[in-house]
């Protein structure tokens, strides 16, 4: 108890408090008040995150094992078996590169519409800031499986207002219904992206501003020397965040599976896993969702690393 | 140790400790007690998933009068939708209700997970199984003539739906045979509407087709499944619509979608081979077309032949883990056997009973307003007793369906046939079943 404190040299010098009615906090008292400060967070972090991931381990390792056509499932531990079948399987892979192709144009085009809007917002050349700023927002208070439902219907040859649109071109066919989820992620999302961008340009101290337009820099200077290198972290955030909410989309694709003809069950890596968790196969479904965590996991550690390395935060 | 790092470790050996808890060689309802006697002592209270329309207002007849049973409705989505999923989930979470509503063609997957109480234990529903069609009866019992894993619900047998003021108008007569049927498709064609949707993401309706001329899908041996998803009968069915496909004599509308329902709404669809269930369907979806629908029997493989498929159909099962299946069994065999429930689930939801009696039911003998009162029962009586009985189901019909829906959505798109999706379906049932140790020849 006591090398806490010790090793926390910045609390023992705190200013004494005043005041004769309270006491002189123990060292005792901080360790308990550290302690009751991240219970709440430790507690639900355990429950909700570790526990659900070791569940999802351990479920991953066994097998099931029976006699006769109606027996009684056993599980054994299995070792890497369930493994095996996820590296092996074709259409779970096909799906991972499909999502890296959305990944690669929808994320770069949403965050860029993001960081426009951010930029339109923060510049003081729009009036009614405080509207727009809700306004591009709204989408992403729309649950995801509504806003899904919503441009189905957008896109449905027969029921879209949009009909001239919809009968030259079949929005829901193979070649496009990828581009056309693309857009209701897009649509979702990019308000949620633009606040964070924005917030980060609301941070940057006015002072530079005057100095560079001291230096003679326009507003678009400004935007391009100033405010967006200055927002990299919350672009890369973002990023980030998108990376891992493209790998794991479940519910807009689910949504349009019965919309659309081009969208199978194992159309994303995640619908794989609910398909799987339908049979059911938990063991199976657990084994591909740790590789999905994984994958994910190497995919945005990939991108903060190359991120880093070209001397970006 | 300082008191933080013990705090995390704490919690994290609480977490490896939940873990552990729920570790898997703790399979849910792990005993197999299998008595089915009054629970005795006080009123008990059960619990009853079901996605039937209205079905609330059937169970507060059971519980005006059974103050001691009472039973609780939930509602959702229908089984394939989501409600399966739900009770996999809560039978391997330990929270199942006490009763669920099981189609027949997902009873042998909820078997093979462990999940149903065998009803063949309990007296009162042995005895009843007379009461009920006999191929209904081997739907629930699953090959052993003791045990029974629901009470059978409702039945799907299969007709032709049609809009008698098309056909008059355009001349056409009501196809007897499918060989008339694709005749009578081009004539559709040529008048602006397409006979029907082919139903790309449904296999249900497919498998139903396929009953119909003979197909079966599965068998089980005791010692082994076996998966025959290309069988003579069923190909001859899958080569049969392909062709309507490639001459585009039908439309593709994804099915259960507002789109679908608009095309029959404005006479795009003039016919639906569909089972009695779907009455409710097409007078739901399609309320402008009141008064112009009948319904005519199947058509046949062969003039003079009389066989009819069946689409759907639901047994109340009872789960493993149920305190009470004695109550449960007396509740479920109200539901499907009693005049009162048969006729409140028919006037409410279209449901065609499964007992014998139930064709007798004066509201199964009237005409029906939407469908210019056409005494339409008698056609779906006829048509039940028509069923080719011995038909089997797969224990994992979930991932059959999801496999060859993705191959009917790509053929109905134009890549590959109805026979590639039911080849790809083929090995994929086989390869789940032995993903999860089900043996399989």
């Amino acid at each position: 108890m006591t090398q806490l404190a010790t090793t926390d040299p910045t609390r023992t010098e705190q200013p004494p408090p005043t005041g004769p009615a309270i006491r002189r906090p123990g060292r005792h008292r901080y360790a308990r008040a550290v302690a009751v400060f991240v219970a709440p967070f430790g507690i639900l972090f355990a429950l909700f995150y570790l526990a659900p991931i070791g569940y999802s381990i351990v479920q991953s390792l066994y097998v099931v094992k029976r006699t006769g056509t109606y027996g009684p499932a056993q599980e054994v531990f299995g070792g890497l078996a369930q493994y095996r079948l996820v590296f092996s399987d074709g259409p779970f892979w096909t799906s991972v590169a499909r999502m890296v192709a959305f990944g690669a144009v929808q994320v770069p085009i949403m965050l860029g519409l993001a960081l426009a809007l951010a930029l339109l917002l923060d510049s003081g050349l729009i009036t009614g800031r405080r509207f727009f700023r809700l306004a591009f927002f709204v989408p992403y208070a729309v649950p995801g499986v509504v806003a899904a439902i919503m441009w189905g219907f957008l896109y449905s040859p027969q029921l879209s207002p949009l009909k001239p649109i919809t009968s030259t071109v079949d929005l829901l066919s193979a070649d496009t219904v990828l581009w056309s989820i693309a857009n209701v992620v897009t649509w979702v999302y990019v308000g949620y992206n633009m606040l964070i961008i924005y917030s980060a340009l609301m941070s940057i101290p006015t002072e530079m501003y005057e100095a560079a337009r001291l230096d003679g820099a326009g507003r678009m200077r400004i935007a391009w020397s100033i405010k967006i290198p200055l927002v990299m972290p919350a672009i890369v955030l973002t990023t980030v965040f998108s990376i891992i909410g493209t790998l794991q989309l479940l519910s807009e694709p689910q949504v349009f599976r019965s919309f659309s003809s081009a969208v199978s069950s194992t159309y994303t890596p995640n619908m794989t896993v609910f398909s799987l968790s339908a049979i059911p196969n938990f063991n199976l479904a657990a084994a591909f969702s740790v590789v999905l965590a994984l994958t994910t996991f190497v995919l945005s550690f990939a991108f903060l690393k190359a991120t880093q390395r070209r001397g970006m935060p | 140790m300082s008191a933080l790092l013990r705090t995390i470790s704490v919690l994290l050996t609480s977490a490896v400790a939940v873990t552990a808890c729920s570790s898997p060689d703790a399979s849910p309802g792990g005993s197999t007690a299998s008595a089915c006697a009054p629970s005795g002592g006080g009123p008990v209270t059960l619990t009853f998933t079901s996605w039937i329309p209205n079905i609330e207002q059937v169970v507060q007849a059971w519980n005006a009068k059974n103050p001691d049973i009472q039973v609780k409705v939930q509602t959702g989505p229908n089984g394939n939708g989501g409600t399966y999923q739900n009770f996999f989930n809560q039978l391997k979470a330990g929270n199942a209700p006490d009763l669920g509503q099981i189609e027949y063609d997902a009873l042998p997957g909820f078997r093979v997970q462990d999940g149903l109480f065998d009803l063949g234990a309990c007296d009162i529903v042995a005895k009843a199984k007379d009461q009920f069609v006999p191929w209904t009866w081997n739907q629930v019992s699953l090959g052993d003539p003791a045990a029974a894993f629901g009470v059978p619900q409702d039945t799907g047998p299969m007709a032709l739906f049609y809009r008698a003021d098309l056909f008059d108008k355009a001349g056409i007569a009501v196809p007897a045979t499918w060989q008339e049927y694709a005749a009578a498709a081009e004539k559709v064609k040529a008048a602006g509407g397409y006979i029907t949707n082919f139903s790309q993401s449904d296999i249900n309706q497919f498998a139903g087709l396929a009953w119909q001329a003979g197909g079966n899908w599965f068998g089980n041996d005791g010692q082994k499944w076996t998966v025959n998803l290309t069988d003579d009968k069923t190909t001859k069915v899958a080569k049969y619509w392909q062709d309507l496909i490639d001459r585009k004599l039908v439309s593709s509308v994804p099915p259960w979608t507002t789109e679908w329902d608009n095309a029959y709404n404005t006479d795009q669809a003039w016919t639906w081979v569909s089972a009695v269930w779907g009455a409710n369907s097409i007078a739901t979806g399609a309320p402008k077309t009141a008064g112009k629908w009948r319904v005519a029997p199947m058509p046949q493989w062969s003039s003079g032949e009389a066989s009819a498929g069946n689409w759907g159909g639901s047994s109340t099962a009872v789960f493993k883990s149920s305190k009470h299946p004695y109550e449960a069994a007396k509740f479920a065999l109200w539901l499907n056997t009693s005049d009162e429930a048969l006729t409140l689930l028919n006037q409410k939801a279209n449901l065609y009973p499964a007992t014998k009696a139930g064709a007798n039911l004066p509201a199964l003998t009237g005409g029906v307003a939407f469908y210019g009162d056409q005494k339409i029962y008698e056609v779906f009586a006829a048509a039940s007793a028509q069923v080719p009985a011995g038909f089997t189901w797969g224990p994992s019909m979930t991932a059959t369906y999801a496999n060859a829906s993705d191959g009917f959505k790509a053929a109905v798109s134009g890549k590959g046939t109805l026979v590639d999706a039911l080849t790809g379906a083929q090995a994929y049932t086989v390869q789940t079943l032995k993903n999860q140790a089900i043996p399989v020849a």
